[in-house]
């Protein structure tokens, strides 16, 4: 009984996803059948489920993916061990985001993308230039929304923190402000799981010889457009499945307050 | 479970007044000056109308706040700032939504108790007074108003206060669960006698638990009047003697309403 209920919701929420995906495919056909493009401009989506086998079957796929994911980890990480802390220092300390906030207002509003170049130039096509690009997209996020959360604490919880035990301005952060701005955290922490997702694919666009962007680059460059469209599908789904999951820790750790 | 321990303390209330001051440097006298004392376990109710300063007078005894002039006395002490000594139930229960119930209760026995097996058997302990120990480990969320309100009760009463301060703590809750936790925390502070500073708006609360009720007028909040109830618990709020109590405190709150409305008509001062 709990269980049907259960498969009923889970079915009422995604059938809307197969829905539309089915819709784009269908409008796909149809300007294929109406317009028989050339297969280099705009590929048939039978030739891009033939290519996408091929890309899985021979292990190119799964490559990728884990070249563009492990570079979005690692830099994900790296801004959060960094935006964290700075954000909960300077949503706490008035003084203190007087100080860093005009920088962060004046680098904000650099696209991450603006800096592939010079992230070129500076630690060339290795790895350290795309993790620095997704570093930069991911960072502004998660140092925003931790600022916010600190900021937003309910000032009665931190009367109470006082009254029982948080005698120090230390204390009363540890066991009260870190703890009741960890929900606006994880927003953070979601939002730039996605923005790193998408500097990433531009960085590998632009320079890489792996990962899902540089699967589509090299796609457009020998005139495989069904290579392109397939390494574009994996970004969406992957991209879709990460935001899910992250919801879902949203739901489970971000308590209401 | 624990035999009556009476460890409530005396406060003294000495021209206590607060005056808030606007940035554009116009001043607001919102309290005071007010002179009480408190006996060490007695059971003080504050009533006043909305905006008289009740609140203003609770986070100055919590020390929240810093009085303008006057001075608070806990036990003969000068109080500085906040402590576990003046417990306090809010309106808005102010749980920590990211511990467990039990772990609520415990959070103010980290200092007392470096034990984290004795803080949970204190824990657990007072949760039973309240009739919440099948609770301990559920999330606050899960829990009912009436039912957070009891855990902000046990999580006072825990740390072993010499004064409990209460603002407004039923306020948000429908009546029937407002009498069912009336009628608990009388029968928690009879068995540990705490001094209680309770904050309310309802005069028929006030008769319920008071040893005494104080009633505050309009800004700048002062004292208008004082009644000592010397019935026997529980009370039948609807007896003739307090059926003219409460009739003499309306008449006197009605003036003070009266007064409010006709600031609230003038222009607000901030």
């Amino acid at each position: 009984m709990s269980a049907a209920r259960t498969i009923a919701s889970s079915a009422r929420r995604t059938l809307p996803f197969f829905f539309a995906a089915a819709c784009i495919a269908v409008v796909w056909q149809l300007v294929v059948w109406v317009t028989h493009p050339d297969p280099s401009v705009l590929p048939t989506p039978r030739a891009v489920v033939v290519e996408f086998g091929h890309l899985v079957t021979n292990g190119e796929l799964a490559a990728d993916t884990a070249h563009s994911l492990a570079r979005v980890f690692a830099a994900w990480l790296l801004s959060a061990l960094v935006a964290v802390p700075l954000g909960l220092v300077m949503g706490s300390s008035q003084a203190l985001d007087r100080v860093i906030n005009p920088f962060v207002e004046l680098l904000r509003p650099i696209s991450p993308l603006a800096w592939i170049p010079l992230a070129i130039l500076w630690f060339g096509i290795g790895e350290l230039g795309k993790v620095f690009v997704v570093f930069i997209g991911s960072f502004f996020p998660i140092l925003l929304n931790t600022i916010a959360g600190v900021k937003g604490v309910d000032p009665t919880l931190l009367n109470a923190g006082r009254v029982f035990g948080c005698d120090t301005r230390f204390t009363l952060f540890r066991r009260v402000v870190i703890p009741a701005s960890m929900p606006a955290v994880v927003v953070g922490l979601r939002v730039a799981f996605g923005t790193g997702w998408a500097a990433i694919i531009a960085a590998e666009l632009v320079a890489a010889q792996s990962g899902l962007g540089f699967l589509i680059a090299n796609g457009m460059d020998v005139l495989r457009a069904d290579e392109v469209v397939v390494g574009m599908i994996a970004i969406g789904v992957l991209g879709f499945l990460f935001d899910t999951f992250f919801r879902y820790l949203q739901g489970r750790f971000g308590h209401a307050s | 479970m624990q035999a009556a321990r009476d460890i409530g303390k005396r406060l003294e209330i000495a021209n206590l007044s607060k005056t808030y001051r606007s940035r554009s440097g116009e001043t607001l006298q919102a309290l005071g000056p007010v002179s009480v004392d408190v006996q060490a376990g007695e059971f003080l109710v504050v009533v006043g109308p909305s905006g008289c300063g009740k609140t203003t007078l609770l986070h100055l005894l919590a020390g929240f706040l810093e009085p303008t002039a006057g001075r608070i006395l806990v036990g003969g002490e000068p109080i500085s700032g906040p402590g576990i000594d003046r417990a306090v139930v809010f309106q808005s229960y102010a749980l920590f939504p990211w511990l467990s119930v039990v772990e609520n209760v415990e959070f103010g026995l980290r200092r007392k108790n470096p034990s984290a097996r004795a803080r949970r058997e204190i824990a657990q302990s007072y949760l039973r007074l309240v009739g919440l120990q099948d609770f301990a480990n559920k999330g606050v969320d899960e829990l009912s108003g009436g039912m957070k309100q009891r855990v902000a009760i046990a999580r006072a009463f825990a740390v072993e206060p010499s004064m409990l301060l209460m603002d407004e703590p039923f306020g948000a809750l429908d009546a029937l669960t407002r009498r069912l936790l009336q009628r608990e925390l009388l029968r928690i502070w009879q068995e540990q006698k705490r001094t209680v500073v309770f904050i309310t708006h309802s005069v028929i609360e006030a008769l319920f638990l008071a040893d005494r009720i104080l009633l505050m007028t309009c800004r700048p909040g002062r004292i208008k009047g004082e009644w000592r109830i010397e019935t026997q618990r529980p009370r039948d709020v609807t007896s003739d003697s307090l059926v003219a109590m409460e009739r003499e405190i309306y008449s006197l709150l009605d003036e003070e309403l009266a007064k409010t409305f006709a600031q609230e008509a003038l222009p607000s001062p901030d």
